[in-house]
């Protein structure tokens, strides 16, 4: 019982004395520490500056008027007044237009066929071509969004005018028969930041933990190089006693940069935040954990110091594709899916966004929520393992 | 010359001696294009997840749950009796929008009492919100253009006129160089070349910042007769023969296996990779002279190269971001390559226009001539920090 007891003792004494060994090398590495403390401080700022306009306005178009008449007028007007598309000017024919088109003057082309203002006159379909510039679906979707709405608006008018030619017949005939209204969830302004930043703050957490422990990984390595294979900075205690103790450390370092991204960052630049604190902040724990671990598995594939940058950078565009965040993850082919279901920013960036944006509570995230903890479990176990070889 | 081919070989040496090179160099980059291309194979994610909720139960209401269900856009996949469900069910990420369609709806919009359709999408989720918010949104127009031709009819007035006023005025959608407006085409094209510029740079700093490091820069140095220029070209040679043709290789998995625009002479898109190749290892280069230490210039540029997916503006415009950040934007090299695909490969106008374009990305190497002073210092005098 005593030899027990003992045992355990110096068990958590050698968990505390790596967890102090590893708070002092990372605290006196300035590479760790900027992965560390730096990037999640300054990454959300660089990215929410870069998107915070939100929204795609005032889009440049040009008009090729073949019709010329009071009509075709009016129609420029209401596309020039709408919020997403600037109206630059006339073209005289379509190869001017494609001129300024090649010159990026303008980014669409409205094309007004002769016989426009006849058709509206007589009540027949008038058909209006628009050229998209499609380099960037963006700007695509605003002009179609814009033009849609164009589309309705002259169609209630043209059914009132109808009815009011009627006369009596049609008297006191609503036509707008039937009102349809959208409204936008989880993002309300439809704003890029405000879409994109909830998503990029996990990545971030998680990708700033793996190149940080990356290059603990690689430092510990040339050490051990240069000392004939022994690190002399390395505590002796049992695997699982040093994956512990060091994983404890990053936790303890990220806890308050983890308030700040989740909570303060979306206060700051006015981005969703309707999740209750407990609820994400609860959500958020398996995470850090899963990708803290992850990070041990993948110091062994981590030769030198440096070399952890060229291993792991890239993986952060991998990872956020996978993630679903914008091609969404119900239009994976199945490998694709599961290699997701393996990383934990996948389960992390839907259960957050669904928390943050959408409002959810943590028991309307079940799935996201047990895979974290899964994963927890088994990158804890495969770091063990791989600390032992 | 002899400087240089040795120079060449002993980089060459150096290259093969790890397997860090084939990796960053080869697998990377092409691995990352072949899954950009597999991830987003459909083009264009339809079938979006949604939800009806129908507290008709008319004619009319089954008639438009039809109409949705037939859109290439959506996929009902489940029906509730009340916006709190439907809600949950957003929450719970098990679909993407919902169509409310309102009690006694259809015996409103006959009587003319102007019922109200409401549809939510989730924009929290870009690309499925928007193609919700799409499919209702036709659906909800051209139901209200039909119940309003219906009405007009039993007016009296002729059943053709008042076809055409279901819909008075149809845009008809002309997509320049990408009609399906595939996304694959758009993403691969810009994160493709976007991972390679990152792992050149990444490289390219790794394997002069490394000299510096293990004390072997003087050997460099030595091999190319003291010539900071001769020992650069000869590093950098290899390099680019190996980048450029990976770049083309991807290039030829776009545009020739997968089929996508390439609306000018190939030629153009050729000479657009290799000088993109060049002006990324100028920018590395600069960075690397500027601060001559494995770690800082590393970490420079891998902060630096995953920002930069974003500053170019391939999703969203350069011109509607702030001028302060904008201008950032203008300093990295995938985005004058990016510009030149735009206006080539995608819209196919005349190289006069892009002719800018190619000038800017053969002047970062010659801004990177600028600062060698400072790495053939560092050269001769290696002093690792780590």
């Amino acid at each position: 019982m005593k030899k027990v007891v003992k045992y355990v003792v110096s068990w958590f004494v050698s968990l505390f004395r790596v967890w102090r060994r590893e708070f002092y090398l990372v605290t006196h590495d300035a590479g760790v520490m900027l992965f560390f403390v730096a990037l999640p401080l300054f990454y959300p700022v660089a990215y929410t500056l870069i998107y915070n306009p939100e929204l795609v306005e005032e889009v440049p178009f040009c008009v090729v008027d073949d019709s010329r008449s009071p009509q075709s007028r009016e129609l420029v007007r209401m596309a020039d007044a709408t919020q997403s598309m600037r109206f630059i000017g006339y073209a005289s024919d379509m190869s001017e237009a494609r001129r300024w088109l090649n010159e990026k003057a303008c980014y669409g082309i409205l094309v007004i066929p002769s016989d426009y203002s006849v058709k509206i006159e007589t009540h027949q379909q008038a058909v209006v071509p628009f050229y998209y510039e499609m380099s960037l679906l963006m700007r695509y979707r605003t002009f179609m969004s814009a033009l849609t709405d164009i589309q309705m608006a002259v169609g209630d008018e043209e059914r009132q005018r109808l009815v009011a030619e009627a006369g009596d017949a049609a008297a006191g005939l609503d036509v707008t028969a039937i009102d349809s209204q959208a409204f936008f969830l989880g993002d309300v302004t439809q704003g890029f930041a405000s879409f994109v930043i909830p998503g990029i703050l996990i990545l971030i957490i998680q990708q700033s933990m793996i190149l940080g422990i990356a290059m603990l990984g690689g430092t510990s390595r040339d050490r051990q190089r240069i000392n004939g294979g022994i690190d002399p900075l390395a505590i002796e205690a049992t695997a699982v006693a040093t994956v512990i103790g060091k994983v404890l450390c990053y936790i303890l370092i990220y806890a308050p940069l983890t308030l700040y991204m989740l909570h303060y960052v979306p206060l700051i630049f006015g981005l969703p935040h309707s999740g209750v604190a407990t609820d994400y902040l609860l959500f958020i724990v398996p995470l850090l954990l899963s990708s803290a671990f992850m990070g041990m598995v993948m110091q062994a594939f981590v030769s030198e110091r440096e070399s952890s940058l060229l291993v792991v950078v890239f993986t952060s565009l991998i990872f956020l594709f996978l993630s679903g965040l914008t091609w969404p993850r119900y239009a994976m082919d199945f490998p694709w899916r599961q290699l997701g279901d393996i990383i934990p920013a996948t389960w992390g960036v839907e259960g957050f966004v669904n928390i943050n944006s959408n409002g959810a509570t943590l028991s309307q995230v079940p799935i996201p929520y047990t895979m974290l903890w899964r994963l927890t479990a088994i990158y804890f176990l495969l770091a063990c393992l791989l600390w032992k070889k | 010359m002899s400087g240089l081919v040795s120079t060449m070989r002993r980089e060459m040496r150096r290259l093969a001696s790890r397997p860090i090179y084939l990796f960053a160099m080869m697998a990377v980059p092409i691995g990352c294009a072949l899954f950009f291309m597999s991830l987003l194979r459909e083009g264009l994610p339809t079938k979006v997840p949604v939800a009806v909720v129908d507290n008709d139960n008319s004619a009319l209401s089954r008639q438009m749950i039809r109409d949705l269900d037939a859109t290439q856009l959506l996929d009902i996949n489940s029906y509730y009796d009340s916006y709190h469900a439907a809600l949950e069910a957003v929450r719970r990420g098990e679909i993407y929008g919902f169509f409310v369609i309102p009690n006694e709806f259809e015996k409103n919009a006959v009587a003319g009492h102007s019922p109200t359709l409401n549809y939510y999408s989730n924009m929290a989720y870009f690309i499925p919100g928007t193609l919700s918010f799409k499919g209702f949104k036709t659906i909800a127009v051209t139901t209200t253009g039909s119940v309003a031709a219906m009405q007009l009819v039993s007016t009296g007035l002729e059943r053709d006129a008042v076809g055409a006023l279901i819909q008075p005025l149809a845009v008809q959608d002309h997509l320049i160089g990408n009609p399906w407006s595939n996304y694959s085409i758009y993403l691969c094209n810009s994160f493709a070349p976007g991972v390679l510029a990152l792992m050149i740079m990444l490289v390219t700093v790794f394997s002069i910042c490394e000299e510096i490091k293990r004390g072997t820069s003087v050997a460099w140095l030595e091999s190319a007769r003291g010539s900071i220029i001769v020992a650069l070209l000869g590093k950098m040679l290899p390099h680019t023969l190996i980048f450029s043709i990976v770049g083309i290789f991807i290039q030829s998995l776009m545009y020739g296996y997968n089929h996508y625009p390439l609306n000018c002479p190939l030629w153009v898109m050729i000479l657009a990779m290799v000088l993109f190749v060049v002006a990324c290892q100028g920018f590395a280069l600069f960075i690397c002279s500027v601060l001559p230490n494995l770690r800082l210039a590393l970490s420079v540029v891998s902060l630096l190269g995953v920002l930069s997916f974003s500053i170019t503006g391939f999703s969203f415009p350069v011109e509607n971001m702030y001028g302060a950040v904008a201008i950032f934007s203008h300093i990295v090299p995938v985005r004058y390559y990016f510009l030149i695909y735009v206006d080539q490969a995608l819209n196919g106008i005349p190289l006069y226009y892009s002719r800018w374009y190619f000038v800017a990305l053969a002047i970062f190497p010659l801004v990177a001539t600028t600062m060698l002073w400072r790495l053939k210092k560092a050269c001769k005098n290696p002093i690792y920090i780590p």
